[in-house]
């Protein structure tokens, strides 16, 4: 730290945009809305960062960009605190609500004011309208766009200053299928030029054909990161049982050296690792009577249902 | 900075709010400094004409100064309204220095509208006759350039008050009403008090200080410098006050202090 250029100049000039969270919590009052989250994001990919509504999302995005305050654990780009990035708009952009503009102001001039204050020529403006397709309504009133226009508006203004890293919370709200498939093509565009992508859904299947990598959270704890195939080799196929003794039946399972058996509600046994042919064989051999077999298939939205459902985590709170 | 400088006033000049509320403040100038004229002509020559303009330039200047504060309130309020807010603390993660320069655009609108009041006043005034006694170029200057300095700190402090609630109604209506009509009635009780120190505090409000400032040449100017301070007390509602530039500090104190608020709230703010 004796000699304050080179760490200024390591972190901008340094070609890396990696963010990194680290045991990141947040609580509003009694709740915590993010609890203990820790997850990297890494340069050249994509990172979907999945959970259902109100699972802490924005929340951490939010505390990503400096503009809420951790209660405990912190955020890096760049090995930095956004707080301390010199010109942040040009390390990082960020498209977080649709809605942050004034309905009276043309795009353009929303552009221009941004310009001015990250500091980049006004022709830029024109630019970023270019990329995002709204040159011709540029002189518009934002208050005459539609949701779909103002998501690319504020893709627009996040691009400005040329970030190395994107934070987009929900972009595809508002989108039509059309605006949907511009802007999966746009984000892995982006991240081939080797810049880092992160950007939240509540749906799985909006980032599935878009993500790299995966962060699934559920209310404000990591219930899952790694790769879309490690998701799915993360969950065997179960078979599920209703009957009579599951207790009986899960000894004999147990007993025949299948021992991944889930006791579920009403009498299901949940039983991994054994085909629907041998839970009934061994049920026969047991003597105990059949209600309901079903072979559980791996859905790949059942489970994100699944993780982000988890009884352990009604528990906990 | 100055690249923030330049993005405030692009956010200023880029919607209506900055012309569209000088327009009541911009008429009640001309109508005010008509009279002022009127009033001049009215009174024969040989009763000894005073250049009645300078006090109704300084009474439509009082005026304006609420439609600066109105401007720095709406315009730095509206920021967290439509929640340009966002966009502006993530491309400057200084908030302060974006305080700053909504506080110093503020001011610089709250000039331009005191230039105008004096310009379009003059006009008017002129219109009205006020020629047949018209004020000293000295003291026209002087009620300009203090007139100015009072609408800018007015409109500093708007900002710093918009950035402070955040919430634009609630701080427009809450500033509205204590100028309007709260410090009345504190300074009318502070008035009634047995201490002379105590009557002497209404002076130090903030709307009081900023008409003291304004009126205090013009009524030296119109009434001699021993009535003046009568004069004075009586327009501003204030016992003994301090000169103008007494004056422009104590409402300069005010707008540090409220400025003061507006940083540390502002640093602390979760914006979600």
């Amino acid at each position: 730290m004796n000699d304050p250029w080179a760490t200024a100049a390591g972190g901008v000039n340094e070609p890396n945009g990696r963010v990194t969270v680290s045991e990141l919590s947040k609580s509003f009052g009694p709740v915590n809305a993010v609890d203990g989250l820790t997850f990297t994001v890494e340069p050249g990919a994509v990172t979907g960062f999945l959970g259902p509504n109100g699972s802490g999302k924005t929340t951490t995005l939010r505390m990503v960009l400096g503009l809420v305050t951790p209660t405990a654990g912190e955020a890096r780009i760049n090995g930095m605190p956004f707080a301390e990035l010199a010109n942040p708009a040009r390390v990082v952009g960020a498209v977080l609500e649709a809605q942050g503009f004034h309905p009276a102001r043309t795009a353009r001039k929303h552009l221009l004011a941004c310009a001015a204050a990250i500091g980049v020529p006004d022709a830029s403006a024109d630019h970023v309208l270019g990329t995002v397709g709204l040159l011709d309504a540029g002189d518009r009133k934002v208050g005459g766009y539609s949701l779909g226009m103002r998501q690319r508006l504020a893709l627009a203004v996040a691009l400005l200053g040329d970030p190395q890293v994107l934070v987009l919370d929900e972009p595809g709200n508002g989108l039509d299928p059309e605006g949907i498939a511009w802007m999966r093509a746009f984000l892995r565009g982006f991240a081939r030029q080797g810049r880092s992508v992160l950007v939240s859904s509540h749906l799985l299947a909006e980032v599935e054909q878009t993500a790299d990598h995966l962060v699934v959270i559920s209310r404000g704890r990591c219930v899952f990161q790694g790769s879309l195939a490690q998701l799915q080799s993360s969950r065997r196929a179960r078979v599920l049982v209703r009957c009579a003794a599951p207790d009986r039946l899960a000894d004999a399972l147990a007993r025949t050296g299948v021992l991944e058996i889930d006791t579920l509600p009403e009498g299901w046994l949940g039983i991994a690792g054994a085909d629907p042919v041998h839970v009934g064989d061994v049920a026969l051999g047991a003597g105990v009577a059949i209600y309901g077999m079903v072979h559980e298939k791996i859905d790949l939205e059942q489970l994100f249902f699944q993780l982000t459902a988890q009884p352990w985590e009604v528990a906990h709170r | 900075m100055m690249g923030l400088l330049r993005a405030e006033l692009r956010k200023t000049t880029s919607t209506r709010l900055w012309w569209g509320l000088f327009i009541p403040a911009g008429l009640l100038s001309v109508l005010i400094n008509v009279f002022g004229g009127l009033f001049t002509a009215a009174i024969p020559a040989e009763d000894g004409r005073l250049p009645l303009l300078i006090g109704s330039l300084a009474y439509a200047l009082g005026l304006t100064t609420v439609f600066s504060m109105v401007q720095g309130i709406v315009s730095a309020a509206s920021e967290f309204r439509h929640r340009t807010i966002t966009t502006t603390y993530v491309t400057s993660a200084r908030r302060s220095l974006v305080l700053l320069a909504k506080m110093a655009t503020s001011a610089v609108v709250g000039m331009v509208y005191a230039l105008a009041t004096v310009v379009l006043g003059v006009l008017a005034g002129l219109v009205g006759e006020a020629g047949s006694a018209f004020p000293t170029t000295g003291a026209l200057l002087a009620v300009t350039l203090i007139g100015m300095a009072v609408s800018a700190l007015w409109g500093a402090l708007g900002a710093a008050l918009g950035t402070a609630v955040s919430n634009q109604v609630s701080a427009l209506v809450g500033a509205l009403v204590y100028v309007l009509l709260g410090e009345l009635l504190i300074s009318t009780l502070l008035r009634n008090a047995d201490s002379l120190d105590v009557r002497r505090l209404s002076a130090y409000l903030p709307g009081n200080a900023g008409d003291v400032a304004i009126y205090d040449i013009p009524a030296r100017v119109l009434a001699g410098p021993d009535i003046g301070t009568v004069v004075v007390e009586t327009l501003a509602n204030v016992t003994a006050p301090p000169p103008w530039w007494g004056a422009l500090l104590v409402l300069t104190a005010w707008t540090a202090a409220v400025a003061a608020t507006a940083w540390v709230v502002a640093d602390r703010r979760d914006v979600t």
